[in-house]
């Protein structure tokens, strides 16, 4: 530990400067094991995969692991059809998020246990992505026209075939799957615009859904969809005008919940991860120049753990989650040293365009 | 029928562990394939791997029994968001004839340790669909439950939100985000779930036929608290799809101007002056007037009009938007592109 983390009594809590050698062995270390706590949340591991694989991305240490063996077991968690599948069965063929969620074929060859996850879909290919592996590998056919059967009446998405909630999360999903795979077959575009529609606020900004409260998460997910299925140009900013979109008064209400960091709904304490979610959608509408960086690169400080990772609030132990939006939104911020991110799809730029 | 209750609570004083368990004596688990090369490991403990391979034996043979059902209590437990053992739970219930009711304090005592996890949420949903109207209460009840601890829970909200268009009960609830107004007139939820009813509710006209009433209740809430971004907003959004009546509503206008009088907490008053200007406001000498009285230091008098002013004002008082409140003033119609 150097003698500058010393020196002052606050040191652990606010920091100067953005540790990356701490960051980098936080994230090594949670790619090698993820602590037991985490296992409370083991149902969305392929999620938790992402968030540290993400993370050395940004941080540049990718060299730092085995892309093949990442390739590997991604891959291992697709869902296949089994030897007598019914491609009307309504089922969706994407990945699992885990193997609590992935059974064996019974006895007929059946895979009548396995139900396949969107948002794990999402961040399977994202993964791929961010290892440099080619997509066009993937046997995306039937996992696109089975992600159809999750969509709903009204636009929205459903994660799973056997149900479940249904919001702009998995609209996001969906959008960033097909983005990826450069096929659009997977949804119907125009009832997943409706639906997004419908969830802006009469506030600006955008709620899970329709009717529900402006949130930053939910704002992300309907601008970096939009954006993903081509609704909204480059830097609509200097237009100012979206026949879609109440676009000043969304602006409004994303800069008026800065406060250092960004508050996640009106009146609400900041936290770090709407610092990208939306940091993101400010940058996505040529808007990041109104981020005051100075005052939300020291709240980001405040949060930055002593042994690396990020907290939520200032003062707290650090969590993948926020760690990982805590890398991002440095990226966003330009900090030298970070890779520069694809704002929509929730990974570098160098991982969206394969290179 | 117990719906995993008491294994709940054994789980609480002391854990047995499933293998030492005589009743599971004749399962033999199915442990995890991890595959060959497993990438960003998690380090199990020995109680989650066990629970999570009884599961595992009991899904794949597909055993319909009250131990199933106590098991998926236990694997919930363990990890809440596992929406396939959820799904094998729901299965249960229905084969089994569970009481409901049973299920909807099962869900409150989980809740209690998860409320902010998804699948709990969407099982409660998919427990009170089943009971149809007779869940209204229950679901009014448990939601304004945990409102009373957090009145911001988004999970909560959005569950009442889908009991009120589902289930009914709108009667009271416009009283109710009063209530909670009352209690912390900040709360922005609360504010938000004021537009929620006067939009859907069925027994009150819409947008238009409340805002009148409406209109008052936020003037009153915002010269109580001028600070208070929720109120200026709800007040804008009262006029949704009709800006020119926002506009030209007498009573918008008013309160900014007696706000700006009182020269205290303005910074609301004065950005919603702006868009009102934006939007075809012409102000009067008054408005000038009360903004002269603010005696804003070092202001560059050469700024004519009122708009920039305001844009000029806000950049000092308000600099961590300094840059949007720049850029407002370059889009403002009369400035030279």
């Amino acid at each position: 530990m150097d003698s500058t983390e010393e020196s002052s009594p606050k040191s652990e809590l606010s920091n100067t400067i953005m540790d990356m050698d701490l960051h980098n062995t936080f994230a090594e270390l949670m790619f090698h094991l993820l602590p037991s706590p985490y296992e409370s949340q083991e149902i969305n591991h392929l999620t938790l995969a992402y968030f540290v694989i993400s993370s050395l991305d940004i941080l540049n240490s990718l060299n730092r692991v085995e892309k093949d063996a990442i390739v590997d077991w991604v891959l291992s968690f697709q869902l296949h059809p089994g030897t007598k599948t019914d491609p009307n069965n309504g089922q969706f063929y994407g990945f699992h998020g885990s193997r609590t969620s992935q059974f064996p074929p019974d006895d007929n060859g059946v895979l009548l246990h396995n139900h396949s996850y969107l948002a794990s879909t999402y961040c399977a290919l994202a993964i791929l992505k961010i290892v440099g592996y080619d997509l066009s590998n993937v046997d995306s056919e039937l996992m696109l026209a089975s992600m159809r059967n999750l969509q709903q009446p009204d636009g929205s998405f459903m994660a799973i075939h056997i149900g479940g909630e249904t919001d702009l999360r998995f609209v996001y999903c969906a959008a960033a799957i097909c983005f990826m795979l450069d096929n659009w077959s997977g949804m119907d575009k125009e009832k997943a615009k409706d639906y997004i529609l419908n969830c802006q606020s009469y506030d600006g900004g955008f709620g899970l859904v329709p009717g529900a409260e402006s949130h930053g998460g939910a704002t992300y997910c309907a601008i970096a969809s939009l954006r993903l299925m081509g609704f909204i140009e480059d830097n609509l900013l200097s237009s100012c005008a979206s026949s879609l979109i109440d676009v000043p008064l969304l602006l409004d209400w994303i800069v008026q919940g800065m406060d250092g960091g960004f508050q996640g709904r009106t009146n609400k304490t900041t936290d770090t991860c709407y610092a990208f979610w939306l940091g993101a959608v400010l940058k996505i509408l040529g808007a990041d120049d109104f981020v005051d960086i100075k005052a939300l690169r020291r709240f980001l400080l405040t949060c930055q753990y002593k042994y690396g990772g990020f907290s939520k609030f200032p003062g707290e132990f650090p969590d993948l989650y926020h760690s990982y939006y805590g890398f991002a939104a440095f990226s966003l911020l330009k900090e030298s040293g970070l890779k520069s991110l694809c704002s929509e799809l929730g990974i570098t730029e160098t991982a969206a365009k394969g290179l | 029928m117990a719906s995993g209750s008491s294994e709940v609570e054994e789980e609480e004083q002391e854990r047995v562990m499933l293998r030492d368990r005589p009743e599971w004596a004749d399962v033999t688990p199915v442990p995890q394939d991890d595959g060959p090369c497993p990438v960003v490991p998690i380090n199990y403990t020995e109680e989650f791997a066990e629970v999570m391979d009884y599961f595992r034996a009991v899904y794949l043979a597909d055993e319909r029994s009250p131990r199933a059902l106590s098991l998926t209590a236990e694997a919930i437990h363990f990890n809440a968001g596992n929406y396939t053992v959820w799904h094998f739970r729901r299965l249960l219930l229905e084969l089994l004839k569970v009481d409901l009711h049973e299920e909807l304090e099962f869900i409150e005592r989980i809740a209690a340790k998860n409320s902010k996890n998804y699948q709990i949420w969407h099982h409660r949903r998919r427990v009170a669909e089943k009971l149809g109207p007779d869940a209204r209460n229950a679901e009014l009840q448990f939601t304004k439950k945990v409102l009373s601890v957090d009145a911001k829970h988004y999970h909560a909200w959005s569950h009442r939100q889908w009991a009120l268009q589902a289930l009914g009960g709108w009667e009271d609830e416009l009283d109710y985000c009063s209530e909670l107004l009352e209690q912390d007139i900040f709360n922005n939820s609360a504010w938000n779930q004021r537009y929620f009813v006067i939009t859907r509710s069925p027994f009150v006209g819409g947008l238009k036929a409340m805002r009148e009433s409406e209109v008052l209740y936020t003037i009153k809430a915002i010269e109580a608290y001028p600070e208070n971004e929720s109120s200026w907003k709800y007040l804008r959004g009262l006029y949704k799809g009709e800006t020119t009546s926002w506009v030209n509503d007498p009573q918008v206008s008013s309160i900014c101007l007696k706000i700006l009088s009182s020269k205290s907490n303005y910074l609301f008053a004065l950005s919603t002056l702006l868009d009102l200007i934006c939007h075809g406001y012409q102000p009067n000498q008054d408005f000038r007037d009360a903004i002269e009285a603010l005696k804003i230091p070092d202001l560059d008098s050469q700024d004519l009009d009122i708009a920039s002013m305001i844009c000029s004002i806000l950049e000092k008082i308000d600099p961590i938007r300094v840059n949007y409140w720049i850029w407002r003033k370059s889009r403002l119609p009369h400035v030279a592109q």
